[in-house]
């Protein structure tokens, strides 16, 4: 089964041409799923996309930053090929899409197409993923499992039996269930190669850190004392989101089981901050892959996938994340569970509530905090989930009905197994 | 391994953070004279009561009538319940605090969500006021209803006296040009809501105020008073005016030595909501729900039933330390913890109203440790709620309007009462569950319900809406000095 990647293409936009990529992208919000422009839920193995005009901008010392379009999916598979079936699915709706670009080809076919999106594929190191290996179709066949499941049980009665009997006959009504059958044999792993890399990532840094560390670990140490002396002079920022923002963001905000968060700002002045961000950035990608890899993002269980995008070269950075819930509750587990983890990142962000040692403080300033991510959000009104009744908790539970299917169980443990139904 | 290190980092982090903010080590003592009563008590000895809302047409005369009445607006301090027959409270709106002369400036520094409303595109489909409940239908509060600037409450004794004082307050709106919009009723005090059940057990206790070591309830006073540190150990958001507009000193200096001067302190948001119950609409939903084979009905089970779907019985026992049958011995106890006796809701499900309205240590990030405690406690409400209309006796049904007039007071409106209502009651996907909004309040019209597994959950599907929404508001109750200042500006 293959594992899950990000596909980020990030490319300019030919400012004269801003009004008709507009346009195209209201057709595309008014339905991500299903349109003539880019139908996301046509793309096999997409679990959630998003596209995003970002206006023009000036840098903090005054320099212009011009329009850019962004794609970003999280898909099954590698992310190249994820960009071919792009093209294949949208094709012409690409030209429309990116027709507005630099450098769209003027002629497109599938072979320059490709060619075009391939050469602003930006390779995002920090990548979550709430489970990987678990593609869309599983997630989509597992829930339609569940739902199967509750109406069998509703339909029989086992008044008397054992928690062990009754899961009997569910798995007895399973195996002669031909559309369910398949759920009898396990979710099938990660494919061995993308497991043997995996495994060599994992790796890479404690070895790097031995055979680097009389290196690495005095530098980072002084950066940490060199950030550290920035933050005496950081200025807390209070200020409210404007009215005007809030209605915006909030109007395209808790329609599905999850939502769709976007957020950007410029790193703060200096090299220091830059040089923090470049070298964290790959270290919450390892964090990702290797240590957050079961259901849980440092202790934050309701993001289904997140990446920090680096931008304009390391002047901006882009958060992108698919969290359940609103973002009141969202804001409040990145306060309550993980404001150490944000803060090593986001701190370094201009505006964001002051830190010390570049883990303390920060997101624990609640109302500052939760302004500072309104400030920043970007309205992302183009924004596709595949699978937008399920919470990240919904989609565990249905993976541990289906695992529940086989093997023994104590009564207490299909007790607790049946309490999943 | 590695996991539980960032675990323990995590922990250590949370722990440098509240040293580091370097505030008092002792909560500081509530100034109960300077805080409205009911924030404090429910007044449970003034048993009549009644909510008008006010319009204020003329500043002067606003002011005049607000210095009337200011000494009868009763503190929590000093407070002698036998001696007590009457108490006023006081809470306005944003556009009643404009009226009496803040400036749009000093608006900003209160809440958003108070600033904007209880109502908009956005925050009524965020909490569950549509269809039947839209604020456009609303009886007061909504849209179509001229705009109220205070929310006056009036508590007496007995009704006569609460006639009486009706009557006088009337008196004085025409003198000071105030006039009474709408006034929202309340029956004769009970502790038993229109369903059936004792209501508002579970109440917070204020550090600094009230006696408790419980883990559980014992919560910051800025939770619900601003001016104080918060569970966070910060100072909630409030309006801090330029010294120059307080000439004669009256309001109390920032507690967090801005210099600036606080006019939230001891203050704090209420939300009053009218919660229509169709008792008739519930009572058969469960005699559907619980029909013998025969057809007959089954009065256990449907007390059973509804019962499963509060969380709690008749009595206030709860279904945790009860599961089998109400136990007036249990009615009063509440310190208890799902998580360890019950982790998959085999005694109190998982969706009933009680474990989502106030899921104690059921949630993560940790079920059952004090970490989860501790983020529980950011999601509290003090609850001032009464009934109004008259109680519908078993057997019969008809057509009356009763129901709650739900009061809660605290410091944080989106943290606080929006969280609660949105993610906890009114989210299917409440705590893994599947389509299950919560059985009692939400705002579903074809919702499910899974009682106790035993050992599977058999689904009652369709469930109505039971409860709606015919009128709400946000109101900011401020502390008595600020009410003084209010009636002694002049600009």
């Amino acid at each position: 089964m293959p594992h899950q990647e990000a596909l980020t293409i990030i490319a300019p936009v030919a400012e004269e041409r801003e009004a008709e990529l507009a346009e195209v992208m209201r057709a595309l919000a008014a339905n991500p799923a299903q349109n003539d422009v880019l139908a996301f839920g046509a793309l096999p193995g997409c679990h959630f996309g998003r596209v995003l005009h970002l206006p023009a901008s000036r840098d903090l010392s005054g320099q212009k930053i011009g329009p850019q379009l962004m794609l970003l999916s999280d898909c099954d598979g590698s992310a190249q090929k994820h960009l071919k079936q792009l093209v294949d699915v949208a094709g012409p709706g690409l030209d429309r899409l990116f027709g507005s670009c630099i450098d769209y080809p003027r002629q497109p076919s599938p072979a320059n197409r490709v060619a075009f999106l391939q050469k602003r594929v930006q390779r995002v190191k920090a990548v979550y993923v709430h489970r990987q290996g678990r593609t869309v179709e599983q997630i989509r066949r597992e829930a339609e499992l569940r739902d199967a499941l509750v109406s069998f049980v509703a339909e029989r009665h086992f008044d008397g039996l054992s928690a062990t009997a009754i899961r009997e006959q569910i798995i007895a009504h399973v195996r002669t269930t031909a559309p369910l059958r398949w759920a009898l044999d396990p979710a099938p792993g990660i494919d061995a190669s993308y497991r043997i890399r995996n495994a060599l990532d994992a790796l890479a840094l404690p070895l790097g850190l031995v055979a680097l560390g009389p290196v690495v670990v005095p530098a980072a140490l002084l950066l940490l004392l060199l950030v550290r002396l920035q933050e005496q002079t950081d200025v807390m920022q209070h200020g409210r989101p404007s009215p005007e923002l809030v209605r915006t963001l909030t109007e395209l905000e808790d329609f599905a089981a999850h939502n769709g968060f976007t957020a950007g700002g410029y790193v703060k002045p200096g090299w220091v901050r830059r040089a923090a961000v470049a070298s964290l950035l790959p270290l919450i990608g390892w964090g990702s892959r290797h240590l957050f890899t079961r259901d849980s993002l440092a202790g934050v269980k309701s993001i289904h996938f997140a990446r920090w995008v680096p931008m304009d070269d390391g002047r901006r950075v882009v958060f992108c994340s698919n969290y359940d819930g609103s973002l009141e509750s969202y804001n409040n587990d990145f306060i309550d569970l993980v404001a150490w983890g944000l803060n090593l990142i986001f701190s370094n962000g201009l505006g964001y509530p002051s830190t010390r040692w570049l883990v303390f403080g920060g997101a624990r300033y609640e109302q500052e905090f939760k302004n500072f991510l309104r400030r920043h959000q970007i309205p992302t009104p183009v924004w596709y989930s595949a699978y937008p009744h399920l919470s990240a908790r919904n989609i565990e539970r249905n993976a541990a009905l289906r695992a529940g299917l086989r093997g023994h169980m104590t009564e207490q443990g299909a007790q607790a197994w049946l309490s999943l139904l | 391994m590695a996991i539980a290190a960032v675990d323990a980092f995590a922990r250590l982090a949370r722990k440098v953070d509240s040293l580091m903010r370097g505030l008092p080590l002792h909560t500081p003592a509530v100034e109960a004279e300077d805080v409205q009563g009911i924030v404090l008590r429910g007044y449970g000895s003034l048993p009549y009561a009644a909510y008008p809302l006010l319009r204020f047409s003329d500043r002067k005369g606003a002011r005049a009538w607000l210095e009337r009445f200011l000494t009868r607006i009763a503190p929590g301090r000093p407070h002698d319940a036998n001696a007590q027959a009457e108490a006023l409270q006081l809470a306005f709106t944003p556009a009643g605090l404009l009226a009496l002369g803040l400036t749009h400036d000093e608006l900003q520094g209160f809440s958003s969500e108070f600033l904007s409303g209880i109502f908009g595109p956005h925050r009524s489909r965020f909490l569950g006021d549509v269809d039947e409940s839209a604020p456009e239908q609303w009886r007061w509060g909504g849209p179509q209803n001229t705009e109220a600037h205070a929310l006056l409450m009036v508590f007496a004794k007995t009704q006569a006296r609460l006639s009486e004082l009706q009557a006088e307050l009337r008196q004085s709106y025409v003198a000071h040009s105030v006039s009474e919009v709408h006034v929202l009723e309340t029956a004769e005090l009970s502790r038993t809501e229109h369903f059936g059940f004792v209501d508002g057990i579970s109440q917070p206790a204020i550090d600094g105020y009230h006696q408790s070591d419980s883990r559980l309830h014992k919560i910051k006073p800025g939770e619900f008073l601003l001016g104080y540190p918060n569970e966070y150990g910060l100072y909630t958001e409030r309006p801090l005016l330029d010294g120059t507009r307080d000439t004669r000193g009256t309001l109390p200096l920032d507690a967090q030595g801005s210099s600036r001067r606080d006019f939230g302190r001891n203050g704090t948001y209420l939300v009053v909501r009218q919660l229509r119950q169709n008792v008739p609409l519930f009572r058969e939903t469960l005699d559907r729900l619980t029909r013998r084979p025969d057809g007959s009905s089954d009065e256990e089970a449907q007390a059973y039933l509804a019962a499963q779907m509060v969380g709690r019985w008749p009595s206030g026992a709860s279904l945790l330390e009860a599961p089998y049958g109400d136990d007036v011995s249990k009615a009063r106890s509440n310190e208890f913890r799902y998580q360890a006796l019950d982790p998959v809701g085999a005694r109190c499900p998982i969706g009933s109203h009680v474990r989502r309205a106030n899921p104690r240590d059921a949630l993560p990030p940790h079920a059952g440790t004090e970490y989860s405690l501790e983020v529980n406690r950011h999601h509290r409400l003090i609850r001032r709620g009464r009934t109004y209309g008259q109680p519908l006796p078993h057997g019969q049904s008809d057509q009356a309007d009763r129901g709650l007039m739900f009061v809660a007071i605290n410091g944080n409106i989106s943290r606080q009462f929006e969280f609660i209502q949105h993610s906890w009651l009114n989210d299917p996907r409440f705590n893994g569950l599947h389509g299950q909004a919560d059985p009692i309040a939400s705002a579903s019209n074809d919702n499910q319900f899974a009682p106790s597994p035993k050992p599977v959950s058999a689904y009652c599907t369709g469930l109505p809406r039971f409860v709606t929404v015919a009128g709400g508001g946000y109101f900011f109750m401020p502390g008595i000095r600020a009410l003084r200042f209010l009636s002694e500006l002049s600009s």
